[in-house]
């Protein structure tokens, strides 16, 4: 993990009793561990736990516990994506196709499974899907790869960046019902809000 | 289902009740019609349905999977179309302006695009009502447009970080800024308190400070004797055998079920609207309904909404405070100096976390994603942003179609196909360059350009000529005069800047114009 955080001993959670039930409620489900996955199988969940973490350059099982959880009910159910790019098969269907593509190209190239591959493999494969240049075209040909890399980003990221260990990482105060922002000029700051230790 | 109508016909049903729907439910209830309003999706309670969580308030946006095409395919979902009672107010920024004389007549008055069959002078009066109706909060002195203030309630104050930074930007420019008129109330109204300044306005308002259709005019029409139905999808328009509209189906919990009305009114924005009138076309319709024009569907725009988030040496705080404070509309007409016609709104935009780090994951240049993208997170605190909200010109090749995909209820889901023009995207470089330039006159250093879009308009536009447009200035059909269709999607234009005022304000006219007609008994309706 690259970075360092500025606010090392701010917890956002330390303000909890300060929110709202359901806003509580969500929040502090997401650092329970998951039992049992409903649409990835255990191989699928492995693999896109390596590319979740390539994709925010973060390991942290907790967070990456929750955003493969939140992969994983997403593309169980969903009321929908909103939007899916004409000829591009449904998320689910693109996820599944896409892991195994990566899955094959890694067996192929390196005859090891991509979850065992040394991250800087895995982060050369990654960035080719990004710019559309995954290959051999006999596993790729029928995988939409920017929409695979884009689908995957987002869903990352979402999940990623509403767990509470990024929101501390990142200082940010987050919830803020029923109390509100009161000190909101520049430079000023809410006695509860995250204090700069570390200037980066 | 317990139902108030079950086997009556009453005198309106309205599809949809969002910002045009909850105005009509209201004011033709208020007025002792009878009505029934269907809504695709949930009535939710604030205090509990809502929470200051982006991802679980995802769910106020229409979720069902749209096809997008063309060479700009939009971002749909939470980015412009809202689900549930209340529809796009529930989670919109609350932005109030009205649109100004040239978003109205800027064929005749720029010589380019297209005129609307109303003027400014028409809608004013309903502009000024919808800002009364719900204690608008504005400057003493707007410096823009035709209407300068002062506005009902008192501007917001204090305002957000970043909105200062942006209003400092601007000074050092010689850019005229203002504090932003709001829907967001600055002192209590109707039982309602003031802002807090939480700044979850678009995941829902906890605190009710936030207008929206479904804490003001909902409830307002219930009172008023109308039936609000949620979770009810409207899958036909019913015709009679005269041509005149009898009523709609529609599905609850997988049941299918009628509502008989002497007038249909669809208020299902943008993308819903045309979809039903094309789902419900049949033998004497078999284009659609309303489409004797073939317009249905046709000429939608969105509006360019780049974003630009600079990092700065201070700390600026993006989460704090009411998205939306600051704006200018400085670039908001034609300059001949430009190499583009009409004009763009600028406004200072905070941001909470996935929507910062989903920007910059599709920046310009990008995808970012790794160590950069890790990086730009960490320095979350350090960024300002600011977003353009610019005029797209109409048309016709950007429209909603159906396609060949069905949904849950065995409907050809709607496909929506967008591109820009050529002046679209000279307007989104100049403005891109402007609010680089504010940014930078703070000591910003501009590190994220993100593409995006926001709102929608047009598929049914308004117009004095059956052969081009779907509906008349108050949202009745050409083709069927007990159809109507009042929503953003009778605009023609899409204005330069947000459209929610005109939208409250153009129903406003139309539940005016309803009313007129229902007392002169000038009502036609189905004999079946």
């Amino acid at each position: 993990m690259s970075g360092i955080t500025r606010y090392p001993s701010f917890n956002v959670l330390d303000e909890k009793d300060a929110w709202d039930d359901h806003t509580q409620q969500i929040v502090t489900s997401r650092n329970q561990s998951i039992d049992k996955y409903q649409f990835l199988s255990e191989r699928e969940a492995e693999i896109l736990r390596s590319i979740c973490s390539l994709l925010v350059d973060d390991s942290s099982p907790d967070a990456l516990a929750f955003v493969i959880s939140h992969i994983d009910k997403t593309l169980y159910s969903s009321p929908g994506e909103g939007q899916r790019k004409v000829g591009v098969p449904a998320a689910s269907e693109l996820i599944r196709q896409g892991l195994k593509a990566m899955e094959q190209s890694s067996q192929h190239m390196y005859s090891i499974s991509f979850a065992e591959l040394e991250t800087v493999k895995q982060k050369n494969m990654l960035k080719d899907i990004s710019e559309v240049k995954a290959e051999p075209s006999a596993i790729w040909n029928r995988v939409p790869q920017k929409a695979l890399f884009e689908k995957l980003m987002r869903l990352t990221v979402e999940s990623y960046c509403s767990h509470p260990q990024v929101w501390s990482d990142i200082g940010y105060a987050g919830p803020a019902y029923p109390r509100g922002y009161v000190r909101t000029q520049l430079g000023q700051l809410d006695p509860w809000e995250a204090k700069t230790e570390n200037e980066a | 289902m317990k139902r108030k109508y079950a086997n009556e016909e009453v005198d309106a049903v309205i599809v949809g009740a969002g910002a045009a729907g909850g105005v009509l439910a209201k004011e033709l209830s208020e007025a002792g019609l009878s009505v029934v309003v269907l809504d695709a999706g949930p009535l939710r309670d604030p205090q509990k349905d809502f929470a200051s969580d982006e991802l679980s308030m995802k769910s106020l946006g229409w979720q069902d999977t749209r096809i997008v095409d063309g060479t700009d395919p939009l971002t749909m979902g939470h980015n412009n179309s809202g689900r549930g009672v209340g529809g796009g107010t529930v989670h919109f920024t609350a932005v109030f302006l009205r649109f100004q004389d040239v978003d109205f007549q800027g064929k005749t008055i720029d010589g380019i695009g297209e005129d609307w069959p109303i003027s400014y002078e028409d809608l004013e009066p309903y502009y000024t009502r919808t800002e009364k109706d719900i204690a608008v909060s504005g400057p003493k002195h707007f410096p823009w447009g035709h209407y300068n203030g002062p506005y009902p309630y008192p501007e917001r104050e204090p305002l957000s970080p970043n909105a200062y930074m942006f209003m400092n930007g601007c000074d050092k420019l010689g850019i005229r800024s203002s504090v932003a008129p709001l829907a967001i109330l600055s002192a209590p109204f109707e039982g309602r308190p003031p802002c807090i300044n939480r700044g979850f306005c678009n995941q829902g308002c906890m605190p009710d400070s936030k207008f929206s259709t479904l804490i003001v005019h909902i409830p307002k029409a219930i009172k008023a004797g109308a039936e609000v139905l949620p979770d009810c999808m409207v899958t036909q328009v019913l015709m009679g055998k005269d041509g005149l509209a009898k009523g709609v189906t529609f599905v609850h919990n997988g049941k299918p079920y009628e509502q008989k009305a002497k007038m249909v009114i669809i208020s299902a924005f943008v993308v819903e609207t045309p979809r039903l009138l094309l789902n419900s076309a049949n033998e004497q319709f078999p284009d659609g309904l309303a489409n004797s024009s073939g317009m249905v569907g046709k000429s939608i725009m969105v509006h360019s909404s780049n974003d630009v988030y600079a990092k700065f040496d201070d700390e600026i705080r993006l989460y704090k405070g009411t998205p939306v404070l600051a704006t200018t509309l400085d670039f908001y007409r034609t300059d001949p100096k430009r190499d583009f016609v009409r004009g763009y709104t600028l406004h200072s935009h905070g941001a909470r976390p996935v929507e910062f780090a989903n920007g910059v994951s599709k920046a310009q240049g990008g995808p970012i994603w790794g160590e950069r993208f890790r990086q730009a997170l960490l320095d979350y605190n350090h960024y300002g942003r600011v977003t353009l909200v610019g005029e797209v010109m109409p048309n016709m090749n950007n429209r909603v179609t159906l396609a060949d995909e069905k949904d849950e209820y065995g409907l050809p889901r709607a496909k929506v196909t967008f591109s820009y023009g050529e002046n679209d995207r000279k307007l989104i470089k100049h403005a891109e360059r402007t609010m680089s330039s504010i940014l930078e006159a703070e000591g910003g250093k501009v590190e994220f350009v993100v593409p995006d879009t926001a709102h929608m308009a047009g598929g049914c536009r308004m117009g004095n000529n059956p052969a081009d447009s779907v509906v008349n200035s108050y949202g009745q059909s050409h083709d069927i005069p007990n159809l109507y269709v009042c929503d953003a999607s009778i605009f023609v234009t899409s204005g330069a800047g947000n459209p929610t005022n005109t939208v409250m304000s153009l129903a406003l006219r139309t539940a005016e114009y309803i009313v007129e007609k229902m007392k002169k008994r000038e009502l036609q309706t189905s004999r079946g």
